[in-house]
């Protein structure tokens, strides 16, 4: 079976099933209109502090975001075991991870349609294709990364506790390289050539990572 | 033996010139040694693991890491008291600190994913993928005051900056910690071994059993 | 200074302690199984 049709297949079912139901996209924007909010109680933002401020603002709403979208990429599947008869077909376990990873992407990529322009509109920041970039380009190696260790805990008790606690510290390059990228696109100093292609190469390192590893944590 | 290897490593560094304060790298710097190469084993275990599934390298892996949080705890422990003392501060976010303290999280990350895993297979494939990934934090750990800008001091022993009465004092001291390190490797290894007996962990038998129904959620 | 002191107290502490603990807890463990393998 060729892969690209299978993760195409798995992709394509589950947007499917997220547009029937529409759950995860509407509560996670709301949420993450939520933690701007709170980010601007709790960081006192003025107009004065708002452009240093909103970078910071961005990564922890979209970490937050990613746990939760990434999170639930494996729960369905646990529910109705449906993840072991796909791995009992011939398609490679990794088209079946890469075809859940970019679904779960194309969704937290539709929230983040919705916070960067409230980011914009709250904090008064521009709304450039730059910072639009830097996050696109960021979410692709943090995917990787948050389904990966969302397939393993996925049967693994205290799911919701273990998911952060693995997921951040692999996730904290991208937010450092991110925050650096996005500050620079917000007109605060820093290199945004730098900061991206250093993205850039942490996402070709840990795709590649992940997708070997896939296959260890799906073959059940 | 085992208990000479610990005496010989009592042995108190010779000598100091700046203030007696920074005779806390000795230990300091051979925790972290010491923790790199526990943390290795972690991963060659967990590829040996991924490969043959031989319970013996889950097993090193295990001990492994656990023997690489207690060296890495004591690193950053001795670390912020010195911090204390240079720079007045237990804690800055310099590139050192904070990716030491990653380590420090990604490792006991490894430990609970182990934990609340179901025992055997499972846990030891996901904790020798988290194994995997999270060493990619040592050499940046390593790097980070090459790469970066750091208030933590730079690399003197490569850079070969220290007096020769230091630098053996040093060598012998990171010597006696890693030849720590690898007894209570092989101390812990023993004592899984034991445990894994016991409870019959890798039972080939265990991977048919029906998979009793979750609860609802 | 008291931090080096503190700071030695600590690593040899914790180091050794833990030597002592592992020790102690693989005798037991023979002792209860009698080391089989």
């Amino acid at each position: 079976m060729n892969p690209f049709r299978v993760a195409l297949a798995v992709a394509r079912k589950d947007l499917r099933s997220e547009w029937r139901t529409r759950e995860v996209v509407p509560a996670l924007a709301q949420f993450i209109i939520l933690a701007l909010l709170i980010g601007n109680f709790g960081f006192q933002v003025d107009s004065r502090n708002a452009a240093s401020i909103a970078p910071g603002i961005l990564w922890l709403a979209l970490v937050f975001a990613g746990l939760v979208a990434f999170g639930r990429t494996f729960a369905a599947e646990r529910e109705q075991a449906s993840l072991e008869a796909m791995l009992m077909t011939p398609a490679s376990p990794v088209a079946i991870f890469a075809g859940k990873a970019v679904a779960a992407s194309l969704l937290l990529i539709a929230c983040e349609a919705v916070m960067l322009p409230a980011l914009s509109l709250f904090f008064g920041t521009p709304f450039s294709a730059d910072v639009v970039a830097a996050v696109l380009i960021a979410t692709v190696g943090m995917a990787a990364l948050g389904c990966l260790f969302a397939a393993m805990v996925a049967r693994v008790r205290a799911r919701e506790l273990l998911l952060p606690l693995l997921t951040l510290p692999l996730w904290i390059p991208f937010i450092i390289a991110g925050g650096q990228a996005v500050q620079s696109a917000m007109g605060l100093p820093g290199s945004y050539s730098e900061a991206i292609s250093l993205l850039i190469d942490f996402d070709i390192l840990f795709l590649v990572l992940t997708s070997l590893a896939a296959r260890f944590v799906l073959d059940e | 033996m085992l208990i000479a290897g610990a005496a010989i490593f009592f042995y108190a560094p010779t000598d100091y010139l700046q203030g007696p304060v920074q005779r806390i790298f000795y230990l300091h710097v051979s925790s972290a040694i010491a923790a790199f190469g526990c943390f290795a084993v972690v991963l060659v275990g967990g590829v040996i693991y991924l490969r043959n599934e031989s319970p013996a390298a889950d097993r090193f892996a295990r001990s492994g890491a656990l023997v690489g949080v207690v060296f890495t705890t004591v690193t950053l422990v001795m670390g912020m008291l010195w911090a204390k003392t240079v720079w007045g501060a237990f804690w800055v976010w310099d590139a050192r600190l904070t990716s030491t303290l990653v380590l420090w999280i990604i490792y006991a990350g490894y430990l609970l994913v182990r934990r609340l895993a179901d025992p055997g297979r499972q846990a030891a494939r996901f904790a020798a993928v988290v194994g995997i990934f999270g060493f990619i934090d040592v050499p940046v750990v390593h790097f980070s005051v090459t790469w970066w800008t750091t208030q933590h001091p730079g690399p003197v022993i490569i850079n070969d900056a220290l007096p020769p009465q230091m630098l053996a004092t040093f060598l012998f001291t990171m010597a006696c910690t890693v030849v720590l390190a690898a007894v209570m490797i092989a101390i812990r290894y023993r004592i899984e071994t034991l445990v894994d007996e016991r409870e019959q962990v890798f039972e080939p038998a265990k991977v048919l059993v029906a998979r009793e129904p979750e609860p609802v959620q | 200074m008291t931090y080096l002191i503190l700071a030695y107290a600590f690593g040899v502490a914790a180091l050794g302690g833990y030597l002592f603990w592992s020790l102690r807890r693989l005798r037991e463990l023979e002792r209860i199984q009698g080391g089989r393998s």
